[in-house]
C-alpha cells in the first residue's frame, strides 16, 4: 500500500475514567498512531486491554482525556458536539458488533439513515445509492423488509451500506464478525477486503488474531498501550 | 427534498414507534382527550349559557328600562325578582308624565295553561299595552295585531306567540279568528307573531293588560313597567326621574330600575368569570394529561437509549435527538387533542337539541394550541435528557 497523507492521526492520546470508588482508571495511555488513506489495518488485542475506547475515540464517539486527534489537519479537541457529529456523519462509518440497525424502519430506510443527518448539500442521489450498495452486498431483494427478519449476516451487510452512504473516508468496524458464524463472518471480512480494494480506508477492531492477521497492519493494544504496530 | 425526508423520517419514526405500543399510545392520549374534551365542553357551556340568556334579552331594544319589584337583576341574578311591590295604574300614569319618554308598558306576566277546542298547553299570559309591540319591535306572521283601542275596550283578542300558535294549532295560519282558554277567559286570537327565538316572547299570549283585570288579575297589578326612551343619552335621565317618581309611594328596596344595557354588561361580567372558572377546572384535567405524557416519555426516552446512541453514532446532533422525542411528546398531544376536540364536537352536536351551547373557533384554537404546547412543555425535559445521554454510553446500553 502507498503512504499517503494521513487520515487520522492521534498524538500521544489518554483515557482515563474515574471509578465509582473514586480511583482513576486508565483506558489508553500515551497512544501515538497515524491512519492512513486506504489502509487496511486491524486494532487487536484481548478484551479490556483498550481497543474499543481506542476505536470509539478515532470515531469522535468518545473523547480522549488528554492528546491531540488529528483528522486532516483540524484538531477535533476544540470542535464542538454539533461539528463532531456533522464529523461522524461524514467522515466515518460505523459497523459494530451488533449490526445496531433500527428493527422500526426498513432495510432501505436503515441504510438512508445517515442521509437525514447530513448538514450539507450532498453530491449523489441517496436513493440511487442506497439501492446500489444493496445490490452490490446482494440484499437489494431485502430492501422493504425489516432487520429483524432477516439473518445476521444480511443484517450486517445492511449495516455496512449504511456505513457507506455518506461516502465516508473511513470505515470503522468493532469486532463485525463477533455475532457472525464463521462463514458468514468471513464473507463479511471478504466484503472489507473488496471495499478496501476499491481504496477505502477500513479499521477493523478485533480480540482475533486470525482476523487481524487478514488485514494489512497489524496494531497491537495492551493495557492501553499500543505494544505492536506490524505492517 | 432532505428537509422533507428528514421530517417524513420524524414522523415516519414517531408513529412507528405509537404503532408499536398501541396501547400505550392510546392511553397516554387519553388523558390529554379528556383533559381538551373537559375545557372545550365547559367552554361551550359556558358560551352557550351566555348566549342563551342574553337572547332573553335580545328582542328588547338596548334603550329600555326595566321597573321590577325587589332588587332586581342587576343585584345578581336570581337575587331579586321575587318579593316587594305590585305596580298600578296610578304607576303607570305618573311614569307616563315624564319628559322625553317614547313608551310606557305596563306588564302583567303569569304562566298559564292555554287551551284551545282540542288542546292544551302551558305558556304565559302577556297583559300589556299596545306599545309593547314598538318596544320589542314584534313582527305579525298571520292576522294582526291588536291596538290601542283594544287596550281601552278590554277587548277579548290575543296575539299569539309562534310556537304556542303552532302547538295549539299546528298550522299557525288555523289560529286566526280561533278562541282560546286561559282560565275564565275565552280570548279570539286575531294574530300570531314571527319566531323570535326567545321562549317568553314565542310562548306567550299577548293580550291588552286591561283583559287582564277580572278573575286572572283582580287587584289590577303589573309584574313591572317598563320605559322605552328615544336615544341612549336619556336612559340615565329618564332612570332617575322614574326611581324619584316611585320613591314616593314605596320604599327604596321595593322596587329597582334596571337598563338593558347594565344587566346585559352583568351577564357578561357573570359569565365571564363563570367561564374562567369552568376553564380552570378543566385545565386540571390537562394538566394530569401533560403529566402522564412526561411519564411516558421519560420512560420511552429509557427504552429506547441505545436506538439513540446509534443515531448519534451516524451523525444525529444533539438536537436531531431533542427534536425527535419532541416531535413524539407533541403528536402524542395533538393526537390526543383533536380526539377529544371530535368528540366534544360531537357531544355539542348532540346536546344542541336540548340546550344551546356553542363551540367557536377560539375553543378549537385553544384546543390545538394547548395540546401541542403541553406535548412540547412536558416532552422538554425527557427530550433533553435524550439528547444529553453520551453517544458511547449509549450505544452500549443493553
Amino acid at each position: 500500500m502507498k503512504k499517503t497523507s494521513s487520515t487520522i492521526s492521534l498524538n500521544n492520546v489518554s483515557k482515563e475514567y474515574v471509578l465509582g470508588d473514586g480511583s482513576v482508571f486508565s483506558a489508553l495511555s500515551g497512544v501515538s498512531l497515524n491512519i492512513h488513506e486506504g489502509e487496511y489495518s486491524a486494532i487487536v488485542g484481548p478484551s479490556g486491554s483498550g481497543k474499543s475506547t481506542l476505536m470509539h475515540i478515532i470515531g469522535l464517539l468518545d473523547k480522549p482525556t488528554s492528546g491531540k486527534i488529528i483528522i486532516g489537519d483540524r484538531d477535533t479537541a476544540k470542535l464542538s458536539d454539533d461539528q463532531t457529529s456533522k464529523l461522524r456523519n461524514r467522515f466515518v462509518g460505523f459497523v459494530f458488533q451488533q449490526f445496531n440497525l433500527l428493527n422500526k424502519l426498513t432495510i432501505k430506510e436503515n441504510v438512508l439513515l445517515p442521509v437525514t443527518y447530513a448538514r450539507e448539500k450532498i453530491d449523489f442521489d441517496p436513493e440511487e445509492r442506497a439501492l446500489f450498495l444493496l445490490e452490490k452486498f446482494g440484499i437489494l431483494s431485502k430492501k422493504d423488509s425489516y432487520p429483524n427478519k432477516i439473518s445476521g449476516g444480511q443484517q450486517q451487510r445492511v449495516a455496512i451500506a449504511r456505513a457507506l452512504i455518506m461516502k465516508p473516508q473511513l470505515i470503522l468496524a468493532d469486532e463485525p464478525t463477533g455475532n457472525l458464524d464463521t462463514k458468514t463472518g468471513n464473507e463479511i471480512l471478504k466484503l472489507f477486503e473488496d471495499l478496501n480494494g476499491e481504496g477505502i480506508t477500513v479499521l477493523l477492531v478485533t480480540h482475533e488474531p486470525e482476523i487481524a492477521a487478514r488485514t494489512r497492519r497489524q496494531i497491537k493494544v495492551l493495557d492501553g498501550k499500543i505494544v505492536e504496530d506490524k505492517k | 427534498m432532505k428537509r422533507l425526508l428528514a421530517i417524513y423520517q420524524l414522523l415516519k419514526s414517531a408513529l412507528a414507534d405509537f404503532r408499536r405500543d398501541k396501547i400505550r399510545t392510546a392511553l397516554t392520549s387519553l388523558g390529554i382527550m379528556i383533559g381538551v374534551l373537559s375545557v372545550v365542553l365547559l367552554i361551550a357551556l359556558g358560551l352557550g349559557l351566555k348566549n342563551f340568556i342574553e337572547k332573553q334579552f335580545e328582542g328588547l331594544g338596548a334603550n329600555l328600562i326595566m321597573i321590577m319589584p325587589g332588587s332586581g337583576i342587576s343585584g345578581g341574578l336570581g337575587a331579586g325578582l321575587v318579593g316587594g311591590v305590585e305596580f298600578d295604574e296610578k304607576d303607570v300614569r305618573d311614569l307616563q308624565k315624564i319628559p322625553g319618554l317614547k313608551y310606557v308598558v305596563p306588564m302583567y306576566f303569569r304562566s298559564v295553561t292555554i287551551s284551545s277546542a282540542d288542546k292544551e298547553v302551558v305558556g304565559y299570559i302577556t297583559g300589556v299595552n299596545e306599545e309593547m309591540f314598538l318596544l320589542q319591535n314584534t313582527k305579525i306572521n298571520v292576522g294582526e295585531l291588536w291596538g290601542k283601542t283594544e287596550v281601552g275596550k278590554k277587548s277579548k283578542v290575543a296575539v299569539l306567540g309562534y310556537t304556542k300558535a303552532e302547538e295549539l294549532f299546528t298550522n299557525v295560519n288555523d289560529a286566526i279568528g280561533k278562541t282560546i282558554r286561559i282560565g275564565s277567559l275565552r280570548l279570539k286570537v286575531v294574530g300570531v307573531a314571527n319566531k323570535t327565538g326567545d321562549r317568553e316572547q314565542d310562548g306567550a299570549a299577548f293580550v291588552p293588560y286591561t283583559t287582564t283585570f277580572g278573575s286572572l288579575n283582580p287587584k289590577k297589578t303589573f309584574w313591572s313597567i317598563y320605559l322605552g326612551v328615544p336615544s341612549d343619552e336619556l336612559v340615565m335621565t329618564v332612570s332617575e326621574e322614574a326611581e324619584r317618581i316611585l320613591l314616593k309611594r314605596y320604599d327604596k328596596d321595593e322596587f329597582s330600575v334596571s337598563q338593558q344595557s347594565e344587566i346585559l354588561s352583568t351577564v357578561g361580567q357573570i359569565f365571564g368569570i363563570i367561564n374562567i372558572v369552568l376553564v380552570a377546572i378543566g385545565s386540571i384535567s390537562l394538566l394530569v394529561g401533560g403529566i402522564g405524557i412526561m411519564n411516558i416519555m421519560y420512560a420511552t426516552v429509557t427504552e429506547r437509549t441505545r436506538e439513540v446512541g446509534i443515531r448519534r453514532a451516524i451523525g444525529a446532533t444533539k438536537r436531531d435527538i431533542l427534536l425527535q422525542f419532541l416531535t413524539e411528546s407533541t403528536m402524542l398531544s395533538i393526537f390526543g387533542g383533536v380526539l377529544g376536540l371530535l368528540l366534544a364536537a360531537g357531544i355539542v352536536l348532540l346536546v344542541q337539541i336540548w340546550f344551546p351551547v356553542a363551540l367557536n373557533l377560539i375553543a378549537v384554537v385553544v384546543a390545538i394550541g394547548v395540546s401541542s404546547a403541553i406535548g412540547i412543555f412536558f416532552g422538554v425535559s425527557p427530550a433533553k435528557k435524550a439528547a444529553n445521554l453520551s453517544p458511547i454510553e449509549a450505544i452500549r446500553y443493553e
